[in-house]
């Protein structure tokens, strides 16, 4: 049979010389960008799949976000460190009892809690804000002067109040985050949507973040095959004028996909039978392990206070 | 024929939980007409995707020219480079694989990114839509294309690169039977002038079209067979056992019938 094809196709490419010399070619910034986005979605969507906390996964969602909501305000009222310790050794206790990782979820929390209860309360350490006995002095000035609103101090340092505060403010927000994270990841996301009408929000209103979260979650997966596409046809950093091209492209895509999925999914509703009011089903009867996990929630909250 | 592509002991889960691949061990020569066929779910884009080293398997290694592709081998430039030139890769679906302005922008920007000169990529890219009988698309903007077209531009973005290898996944997934075709007919010319062409499929009947070397991949994530196209088509209690016929109702004129058999395989219509 003849062959048509164009000859450049016939003939083996030329290796390209310009490459040659072996060096590393880094992960353009662009590429790590989409892989971090689709795979944080996707693993966002997906944490009920991939986490095992089983048990924990079949607790009435109301009664779990009721557990939630009353643990974090324990603990954030709990004003002593032996309080925010025992919760943070209750909230282990239950990252265990759900099976979940608790090794690679506190990679997060730490982090979290590093930046957002260390960092930023670090300065409240200090004489200028938290007055005290100093523990470790920073720097000494020739005298006391007024700055602004504030009086300074001729010594600077840490007090021994200063560490206290952060210290609580620090496990405080360790907490919060850990717990929160259980939530999240002891939660498939109908659940967590079901779980928010403790707070009678209209079941329309849970539809349409409902149907937000999943479009989000299909966005992540076209995200992620550009990132293929883009990557099997690149060989190395993408020029700037380049990116920009692919970028203006993709944003296109996306926005134009966005419209063909609400237009789809909006007619789908409509020859389903829906006509201005979302109606959803009623959760199921609340059972006996519920109320166990709702008594075992309302006990760590009082020991934490009370200790 | 030498050995292009090697996979040993291949695993690969989702977030380490969901397995998308167990235990893949295969050889894949140059000039070869492969497919890897299964059903829905069973890991076929994966297997692809790990081919063309867009993602890199939890154990097992990677072979391509003898090479080991690592995700850190992969980032010495010329093995990239070598890799990318050589293998091309054409996804299911042609949205996401189409990022440029104009169609002729799209054929062009594998040939620039590979450091080819703009007068050799002009030249390649005009010759590609002669070949396929698309110049009348050329500053067409993409979105404004036909499922078909799209699935023209998308091919013929690949050929521009002149890649020795081309990964197809699902190739005729959502054509009109002309450009299913038109297709698969160019899949025979490219595999005569001595492409390797590796497809995913579940459609037996494209094995029988074009008469691969074929891996079979099971429920269980796991290659269950390889063999020619002949040899698996005619194992019938094998193809069941896979899900890849089942027992189904059909008509000829009004006469009904039920049997296991594959429809098209079997009957030929």
């Amino acid at each position: 049979m003849e062959n048509n094809l164009p000859v450049f196709l016939l003939n083996k490419n030329v290796q390209n010389n310009s490459f040659q010399k072996t060096r590393k070619s880094k992960l353009p910034f662009l590429e790590k960008t989409l892989k971090k986005i689709a795979v944080t979605i996707k693993l966002m969507y997906l944490q009920s799949e991939v986490t095992s906390g089983k048990k924990i996964l079949h607790i009435h969602p109301q009664v779990k976000v009721f557990s939630f909501i009353y643990l974090i305000v324990v603990i954030s009222l709990a004003n002593n460190i032996k309080s925010q310790l025992s919760a943070f050794f209750f909230i282990v206790v239950f990252y265990l009892i759900s099976k979940i990782s608790y090794k690679y979820v506190y990679k997060k929390i730490i982090f979290l809690s590093f930046v957002f209860g260390l960092l930023i309360f670090l300065p409240a350490s200090l004489n200028v804000i938290t007055p005290g006995k100093i523990v470790f002095r920073i720097f000494t000035f020739n005298s006391p002067f007024h700055f602004l609103i504030y009086n300074v101090p001729q010594i600077i340092g840490i007090t021994d109040s200063g560490i206290h505060v952060v210290e609580l403010l620090f496990l405080r927000v360790l907490n919060s985050i850990s717990l929160a994270m259980l939530f999240l990841y002891s939660s498939s996301f109908p659940q967590l949507i079901k779980g928010f009408k403790v707070f009678f929000i209209p079941d329309t209103f849970l539809m349409i973040i409902s149907l937000a979260y999943k479009f989000i979650f299909i966005l992540s997966k076209s995200i992620e095959e550009t990132y293929f596409a883009l990557k099997s046809r690149l060989a190395g950093n993408v020029h700037n004028k380049n990116a920009q091209n692919i970028i203006s492209g993709r944003v296109f895509y996306i926005f134009k996909k966005a419209q063909s999925n609400y237009e789809n999914t909006y007619a789908a509703m409509i020859s389903k039978g829906y006509y201005g009011k979302v109606i959803f089903q009623n959760e199921t009867k609340i059972k006996v392990a519920d109320i166990y996990f709702l008594l075992i929630a309302l006990i760590t909250g009082i020991t934490i206070t009370l200790i | 024929m030498e050995k292009i592509i090697s996979l040993k002991n291949i695993n690969y889960s989702y977030f380490g939980k969901i397995p998308a691949l167990r235990n893949i061990t295969l050889d894949i020569n140059s000039g070869e007409m492969f497919c890897i066929i299964g059903q829905n779910g069973s890991g076929k884009s994966t297997l692809l995707n790990i081919i063309n080293a867009l993602i890199f398997p939890d154990s097992g290694e990677i072979y391509f020219k003898e090479n080991k592709i690592t995700e850190k081998s992969i980032r010495d430039r010329s093995l990239n480079l070598q890799l990318r030139q050589s293998m091309g890769f054409i996804f299911q679906n042609s949205d996401v694989q189409l990022f440029c302005p104009s169609v002729f922008d799209e054929l062009l920007f594998a040939p620039l990114q590979l450091n080819m000169s703009i007068e050799e990529a002009r030249e390649r890219a005009e010759q590609t839509l002669s070949y396929l009988n698309i110049e009348y698309l050329r500053e067409r903007a993409v979105h404004m294309l036909s499922g078909g077209e799209k699935k023209k531009v998308a091919i013929a973005s690949v050929l521009t690169m002149n890649p020795e290898i081309l990964l197809i996944d699902e190739p005729l997934s959502g054509l009109d039977p002309k450009t299913q075709t038109f297709f698969l007919e160019l899949l025979m010319e490219l595999n005569r002038a001595g492409k390797t062409i590796i497809f995913t499929t579940h459609q037996l009947d494209l094995i029988d079209h074009l008469q691969p070397r074929v891996a079979v991949l099971s429920e269980e994530h796991t290659i269950q067979k390889t063999g020619t196209a002949a040899e698996i088509l005619s194992d019938e209690q094998f193809l069941i056992s896979v899900n890849l016929i089942h027992e189904h109702i059909h008509k000829h004129g009004e006469e009904i019938h039920k049997h296991y058999h594959s429809h098209y395989v079997f009957h030929k219509h």
